[in-house]
C-alpha cells in the first residue's frame, strides 16, 4: 500500500499544471455553464471558490471589489466568483452577491453540487486561482486574511504582461 | 496497519506536497501528456479528559481522518480516485467510517454534448429534495453512487441525463439500487428569447432495497419511485423557481413499536418548493416557501446514522457562523411516528433582505454599507395531508450591518432572536433567546490585522445567559493565531475555549488547535450531525496539487 502511494507522490511530482475542466454550473440566471468557456475570452482571470457561510471568502470579495477599480488600471482581468452554497442557499447566494455589489464587476457562477469545487481539487473555501489568458492555473492559494490580495494582485499583474 | 496507512498516505500527499514549487514553475510545458491534480486533508486529534464536561475520550486518546484526491486530465477524458483512512475516525463523526479504503473512483468522458461516467459520482435532481449523492466531509458523509451516468445537452436547449448506482454507506457501497433520469427544457433558449430565461424540468428515480422479513411482513414494497416537476424562471432580476416532489412510497419505522403490529407504515412523500425574489440595483431579496411530507430517504433501512440519506433535505433558514448563535441549529423534519407523537413533516419558509447603501450616499457614508435582515418560520404540519400549520419548530429574526468606517477599521453588528421547540413541536413549549455579536476588524497596516468578536445571549431558559469572544490576529501572508473563550455563566459556569494557530502557503494550509466543545449539534450545509462533548489538540494540513 505504503509503495503504491509512494509511486502515486513521484508521479504527481512530474505532471503538468492544472487548467481549469470542463465542469457544468449555473450563471446567475439559473442557466448551465460550461467553466471551459471561461476560457474563451483569452483574457486573464480570478477564480474565487466562496459560500455565503465563509466568512474570510466574503471579506476577500470585498477586498477584491474595493480594490478593483485601481487593479484594472493597471492590469487587464476578470474575476469569476463561484459560490459554492448548495440548493438551499442558491437563492440567498444570488441576493447576498447582489447585495454587496458583487454582481456589477463579478461574473457569478454557481456550483451548487460542488462539481467544479471538486474537479479543481478546492478541500476549504476561500480558495483562489489566477488563470493566465492561456488556461494555465499559474497561482493558487487556500485561506486569506487581510493583506492576502496583495500577493493575488501581484500574481494577476505577472500574467497581464 | 489503519494507522499505518494513514501514515502512507500522509507521506504520499506530502510528497506531492514538497514539490509545489516545481510543479508551479512548469506552467507552459505542453500539455498534451494530460495532467495530474488532486487534494489532501487530514485532520488528527489527541484527546483528554475533562471533568468539566464529561468530554469523550476514545481508546488511545486518538483520532484522524485522512482523504487523499486525485485526477487525471486529457482532452475529453478524465479519471480521479479518493483514498480515506480513520485510524480511527474523530469523535463526534459516523462510526461506519473505519479503517483505510480506495473509497471513491471514477473515468469520465465528454464533449460538447455528450458524457458518459463510469465509476463512482455525485449528482443531484433539481434542488435534492428527491435525489442528492455529494459529500460533505465536515459531516462525514459521501453517498456517492457507484455505478453509470449518462448526460445529453443540445444548444443549451434541452439536457438529459440517466444514473444508475449503488449509493456509498461508511466505506463501502450498499445493495441498494437507485435509477433515475432527469431532463430539463430550456423554453426561452429554444424561442430565441434575450431577456427571459424559463425552463421546465422532471425527474423520476427509483430506489431498490431487498426486503427482510419484518418488512415483507409489513407488506412493504423494495421498489420506491418517486418523481419531481420543477419550473425556472428569471427576467431582468426577477425569479421564480417552483419544484413540486412526489416521493413515492416510504416505510417509517415506529420508534416506541413493541412488539404487536405493525413496525413500518407506508406514507406517501411529498413536498412543495416555491422560491420568488428579485437581485438588482444592490437589493437582493428572496422568500422560500417549503412544505415536507415524509420527506426521509435513506441508502439502507435500519440505520439511524445522520449520514444516511438519499436526498438534500436541509432546513432553509440562515446558517450562523458565530459560536453562541449556533447553540440550538435548525434541522428539518422529514416525518416520525411513535405512540407519544406523530408529525409528518414541516411547513414553513423563510425571507431574506440583503441591501447595499453605495458609496457617497446619505446613508453609505464614503465607503458604503451593507444591511441584511432574515426571518425564518417552521412549524409541524398539524393534519397530515394539508397545509395546515402546527406546533412551531423553529423561528429566527435577524439583521445584521456591516460597515467599513475608514481604510483600517470595518465592523459587523447582528442581533438575532431565535425561538425553537426542544421537543421538535411535539408541544407548544419553546424557547427564545436574543443574541448579540459585534465582529470588528482593524487593519494595522497591508500585512498586519486584528480582529474582535464579542457576544451576549440571553434568555430564560435552557442554560440561561451566555457570553463569548473571540480575538484574532493575522500576519498576512502566511501566519494567523486566535483565541477564543464561550462561557456559561447562567448555569452551568462552564468556559469552552480555545485558541490556535494556522499557516498557510499558496494552497497548503496547516493549523494546530487545542480546546473544549460542548455537546450539541454540528451543522453544515443545513445537515446537521450530534456531537458529543470533548477536549483536545487537532492538527489540520489541507493541501492541492
Amino acid at each position: 500500500m505504503r509503495t503504491f502511494l509512494l509511486s502515486i507522490a513521484l508521479f504527481i511530482s512530474a505532471v503538468c499544471a492544472a487548467q481549469v475542466p470542463s465542469v457544468t454550473v449555473e450563471n446567475a440566471k439559473g442557466e448551465a455553464f460550461d467553466t471551459k468557456t471561461l476560457l474563451e475570452e483569452g483574457t486573464p482571470m480570478i477564480i474565487s471558490f466562496w459560500s455565503t457561510s465563509c466568512k474570510p471568502c466574503i471579506r476577500e470579495l470585498d477586498a477584491v471589489y474595493d480594490a478593483l477599480p485601481d487593479w484594472l488600471e493597471e492590469a487587464d482581468f476578470r474575476v469569476v466568483a463561484v459560490s459554492t452554497d448548495d440548493s438551499r442557499l442558491l437563492a440567498k447566494a444570488k441576493s447576498f452577491a447582489q447585495g454587496r455589489g458583487w454582481g456589477e464587476d463579478f461574473q457569478l457562477l454557481f456550483d451548487k453540487n460542488q462539481d467544479f469545487m471538486r474537479a479543481m481539487n478546492v478541500s476549504v473555501v476561500p480558495h483562489v486561482f489566477v488563470v493566465d489568458g492561456k488556461g494555465k492555473v499559474v497561482y493558487s492559494h487556500t485561506s486569506y486574511v487581510p493583506g492576502n490580495e496583495i500577493e493575488l494582485f501581484e500574481a494577476i499583474k505577472k500574467c497581464s504582461k | 496497519m489503519k494507522v499505518s496507512c494513514a501514515i502512507a498516505i500522509t507521506m504520499a500527499a506530502l510528497f506531492a506536497g514538497t514539490d509545489l514549487s516545481a510543479e508551479e514553475s512548469d506552467y507552459g510545458k505542453d500539455r498534451s501528456s494530460g495532467y495530474l491534480t488532486g487534494s489532501f486533508e487530514t485532520s488528527t486529534s489527541l484527546y483528554n479528559e475533562d471533568d468539566k464536561t464529561s468530554a469523550v475520550v476514545p481508546d488511545g486518546h486518538f483520532g484522524s481522518n485522512n482523504y487523499l484526491k486525485l485526477d487525471y486530465y486529457k482532452g475529453s477524458f478524465s479519471a480521479g480516485v479518493q483514498m480515506e483512512a480513520y485510524s480511527p475516525v474523530l469523535v463526534g463523526y459516523p462510526s461506519d467510517l473505519k479503517g483505510a479504503a480506495l473509497t471513491n473512483y471514477f473515468a469520465r468522458w465528454n464533449d460538447d454534448r455528450f458524457s458518459i461516467t463510469a465509476g463512482t459520482f455525485y449528482d443531484q435532481f433539481g434542488s435534492g429534495l428527491l435525489f442528492r449523492s455529494w459529500e460533505d466531509r465536515a459531516l462525514g458523509l459521501n453517498n456517492a453512487l457507484l455505478g453509470a451516468r449518462l448526460t445529453y445537452s443540445f444548444n443549451d436547449i434541452v439536457s438529459v441525463k440517466a444514473i444508475w448506482g449503488m449509493p456509498r454507506f461508511g466505506m463501502k457501497f450498499s445493495e441498494t439500487q437507485v435509477k433515475g433520469a432527469d431532463v430539463s427544457f430550456a423554453l426561452s433558449n429554444l424561442a430565441g428569447w434575450q431577456n427571459i430565461y424559463w425552463a421546465l424540468e422532471a425527474s423520476v428515480m427509483d430506489r431498490y432495497e431487498a426486503l427482510d422479513d419484518q418488512r415483507r411482513l409489513d407488506g412493504c414494497s423494495p421498489n420506491t419511485t418517486g418523481w419531481s416537476a420543477r419550473t425556472n424562471f428569471e427576467h431582468k432580476g426577477f425569479f421564480l423557481k417552483a419544484e413540486y416532489v412526489d416521493a413515492g412510497q416510504k416505510y417509517y419505522y415506529n420508534t416506541s413499536y413493541s412488539g404487536e403490529g405493525q413496525m413500518y407504515h407506508r406514507k406517501r412523500g411529498n413536498a412543495q418548493l416555491i422560491e420568488t425574489g428579485y437581485n438588482g440595483n444592490g437589493l437582493g431579496v428572496n422568500v422560500a416557501l417549503r412544505r415536507l411530507e415524509w420527506m426521509d430517504s435513506k441508502v439502507v433501512t435500519g440505520s439511524n446514522s445522520t449520514v444516511n440519506m438519499l436526498n438534500y433535505v436541509p432546513a432553509m433558514c440562515t446558517q450562523y457562523t458565530y459560536m453562541l448563535t449556533t447553540l440550538h441549529p435548525y434541522g428539518a423534519r422529514t416525518g416520525e411516528i411513535s405512540s407519544r407523537f406523530t408529525n409528518s413533516g414541516e411547513i414553513g419558509g423563510q425571507i431574506d433582505v440583503f441591501y447595499n447603501f453605495r458609496r457617497g450616499t446619505k446613508i453609505g457614508g464614503k465607503r458604503g454599507m451593507k444591511v441584511h435582515a432574515n426571518f425564518s418560520t417552521y412549524h409541524t404540519i398539524a393534519q397530515e395531508g394539508t397545509f395546515k400549520a402546527g406546533n412551531m419548530l423553529f423561528r429566527d429574526l435577524s439583521v445584521d450591518v456591516e460597515r467599513q468606517w475608514s481604510r483600517k477599521f470595518k465592523s459587523t453588528v447582528l442581533w438575532s432572536m431565535q425561538e425553537y421547540s426542544p421537543k421538535y413541536g411535539a408541544n407548544k413549549t419553546t424557547w427564545l433567546s436574543n443574541i448579540f455579536v459585534a465582529d470588528l476588524l482593524y487593519k494595522f497596516n497591508s500585512s498586519f490585522s486584528t480582529r474582535l468578536e464579542l457576544q451576549y445571549l440571553t434568555t430564560q431558559e435552557d442554560n440561561k445567559d451566555w457570553m463569548a469572544a473571540l480575538v484574532e490576529v493575522s500576519f498576512a501572508p502566511n501566519w494567523s493565531i486566535y483565541a477564543s473563550d464561550m462561557y456559561n455563566h447562567g448555569m452551568t459556569k462552564v468556559h469552552y475555549y480555545n485558541g490556535g494557530v494556522s499557516y498557510t502557503k499558496s494552497r497548503t494550509r496547516v493549523a494546530l488547535s487545542y480546546g473544549r466543545f460542548r455537546e450539541g449539534l454540528l451543522c453544515s450545509g443545513g445537515v446537521c450531525r450530534q456531537i458529543p462533548a470533548y477536549t483536545g489538540a487537532n492538527l489540520s494540513v489541507t493541501m492541492s496539487f
